[in-house]
């Protein structure tokens, strides 16, 4: 037998685990419908009603954030797939056999995360401009106000939605490095995309002010905005400072595995 | 050569191995007997790098396990069988397994084939019985042809011909040179299956030897069946025997050899219609050896001593 594995070899047995159960399928098709699927209902039910609309909100409309909405919904379904790519061995117990093949657990982590890495940035660039495209095609046939990807603020846009929901599988996954169960890691997630920001609502405003900027999905809107509002961080700041929080999660995380026993 | 250093480990306040120290040598099949929770699946978590130890160490070939960057190649263990994705095929989980450890694909179909699962190869593996499960496990284990294998409990689940088959392997393995370490809490199938025994209980090591060490020390005791067993009884307890009776007119002598029985007997003039020497029983020996350790089950147990 031939010289000793590399993290080449653990990543493409990685990627094989990936992609040989059906949970990964319907995760990803989930995730295709709905950025893409959501895209379409949201610019034609637009297009359905456009001639209702004033003036003002005629002005106010953003034709890139409409056709990206799904970007939205598709962060639960990327976060889960980024848990479970880990959570799931802990429920069947296959963690032990991955261990006893790969017993370097940074190496595991690190291969676990090139998969997560490279599969996500792909498959979230492809969905972010398939929705942004099709989005544009049904606003243009319906004579609305659209945008190109040569105005560069709208492609950063674009791609920055990729970006956000690539860091938010890997912020899936290193919640479930941590937490260890499908079931608690997916209720942390969801809390902190969704029940945080409402509970910071209910914090007097100057707090409101320092805080909800923070926040992950607040981030995520920073980071795919091409038009800044007031409270909120520029484009660059709030996705480094995004990938700062996955750094740390999934830092946290191998080291705990390091030292937990399996 | 598989050795355990000193091992300890405490999970919180519980002491699961306490100061295990012994040698696992290759070319035998070596069994490893204990009570339920006596620490013997600890110990191979401990061997494999699952959980680290308290203090002390195992190592193979002089390595800890977290040395090996091929660990496959090095040692192959079946611990859980059901410890694997239900919802990925068998080959798959075999695939996955090679890649990480740098193992030919063709090897893969080589191990299916001879576990006898090629057939089911490509079914999801949540579906597989136990037996089925601990098969795929095996060739799991067999996938980086290691010169030490590890299988804890081994013929759980597994048919009658499936318990014969697996005896078989474990000497065909141990006689290609390997080391091949079995746990068990089935005395009478290690006393079929193992060359060398090695008894923990409650962590402890107790002893180890072959299956006829274990028994040569243990004495066994004689029955005698007589007309008139009271007065026998009366007459073998003075004779400093230690005797208890069985049913129908019985006796069983501890402490007097057959001989010593029949003689004073005779001298007594009581007929005896019965006399048969009891060679203690490996399960004799490891209820003796564990009676003190069990972790569970009622304390008097009664056993030869």
């Amino acid at each position: 037998m031939s010289d000793a594995p590399t993290l080449v070899d653990t990543t493409r047995s990685e990627f094989l685990k990936f992609r040989t159960v059906r949970a990964s399928f319907i995760g990803v098709a989930t995730f295709v419908f709905l950025t893409i699927g959501l895209a379409v209902l949201i610019t034609l039910v637009i297009k359905a009603n456009w001639s209702h609309r004033s003036i003002t909100e005629k002005l106010a409309f953003d034709p890139v954030a409409t056709s990206l909405v799904g970007v939205f919904f598709a962060q639960f379904a990327v976060g889960v797939m980024g848990a479970r790519f880990i959570t799931s061995e802990y429920a069947s117990g296959a963690i032990r056999t991955t261990l006893a093949a790969v017993p370097r657990r940074v190496h595991l982590v690190l291969s676990k995360l090139i998969v997560l890495l490279v599969t996500f940035f792909v498959l979230s660039e492809i969905v972010v401009f398939a929705a942004f495209a099709i989005g544009q095609m049904i606003y243009r046939s319906g004579h609305l106000p659209t945008s190109s990807l040569s105005d560069s603020t709208v492609l950063r846009a674009v791609i920055m939605s990729g970006i956000y929901l690539t860091l938010l599988t890997l912020i899936g996954f290193g919640l479930g490095l941590i937490l260890r169960t499908t079931s608690v890691t997916i209720s942390v997630y969801v809390t902190l995309l969704l029940i945080v920001p409402i509970i910071v609502n209910f914090l007097p405003s100057n707090w409101q002010d320092h805080i909800s900027q923070y926040l992950p999905s607040n981030l995520g809107a920073s980071m795919l905005s091409p038009n800044l509002t007031a409270r909120s961080l520029a484009w660059g700041s709030a996705t480094l400072l995004l990938t700062l929080y996955t750094v740390i999660l999934i830092t946290g995380g191998t080291v705990l595995l390091t030292r937990r026993d399996a | 050569m598989l050795k355990i250093d000193h091992l300890t480990k405490r999970y919180g306040e519980t002491l699961a191995v306490n100061d295990l120290d012994f040698e696992v040598k290759p070319g035998v099949v070596t069994g490893f007997l204990g009570p339920n929770g006596s620490g013997k699946s600890t110990t191979m978590r401990v061997i494999i790098g699952l959980d680290r130890p308290t203090s002390g160490r195992a190592t193979i070939n002089g390595k800890t396990y977290d040395h090996f960057k091929a660990p496959l190649r090095e040692v192959g263990a079946l611990l859980d069988a059901k410890a694997l994705d239900p919802s990925r095929s068998a080959r798959n989980h075999l695939r996955a397994l090679a890649l990480a450890n740098r193992i030919p694909m063709k090897r893969v179909d080589e191990v299916l084939e001879f576990v006898g699962v090629a057939s089911v190869a490509n079914k999801k593996v949540g579906g597989f019985s136990l037996g089925m499960s601990q098969r795929l496990g095996i060739a799991g284990a067999l996938l980086g042809d290691p010169g030490i294998l590890l299988f804890d409990e081994p013929v759980n689940g597994l048919d009658p011909e499936g318990i014969r088959w697996i005896r078989d392997f474990f000497r065909s393995l141990a006689k290609e040179g390997r080391t091949v370490f079995v746990s068990s809490h089935l005395m009478s199938e290690m006393a079929v299956s193992a060359d060398q025994i090695i008894v923990i209980g409650r962590g402890k090591f107790i002893t180890s030897g072959t299956v006829d060490d274990l028994t040569a020390n243990a004495t066994g005791t004689v029955f005698v069946r007589s007309a008139d067993a009271p007065r026998l009884a009366q007459i073998l307890s003075d004779a400093h025997g230690v005797v208890e009776p069985v049913n129908d007119n019985g006796l069983s002598v501890s402490g007097l050899t057959s001989d010593q029985v029949g003689d004073a007997a005779f001298a007594a003039g009581i007929p005896v219609h019965e006399l048969t020497p009891q060679r203690a029983s490996l399960e004799d020996v490891f209820m003796s050896l564990t009676a003190d350790s069990l972790e569970y089950g009622h304390k008097s147990v009664d056993v030869a001593p």
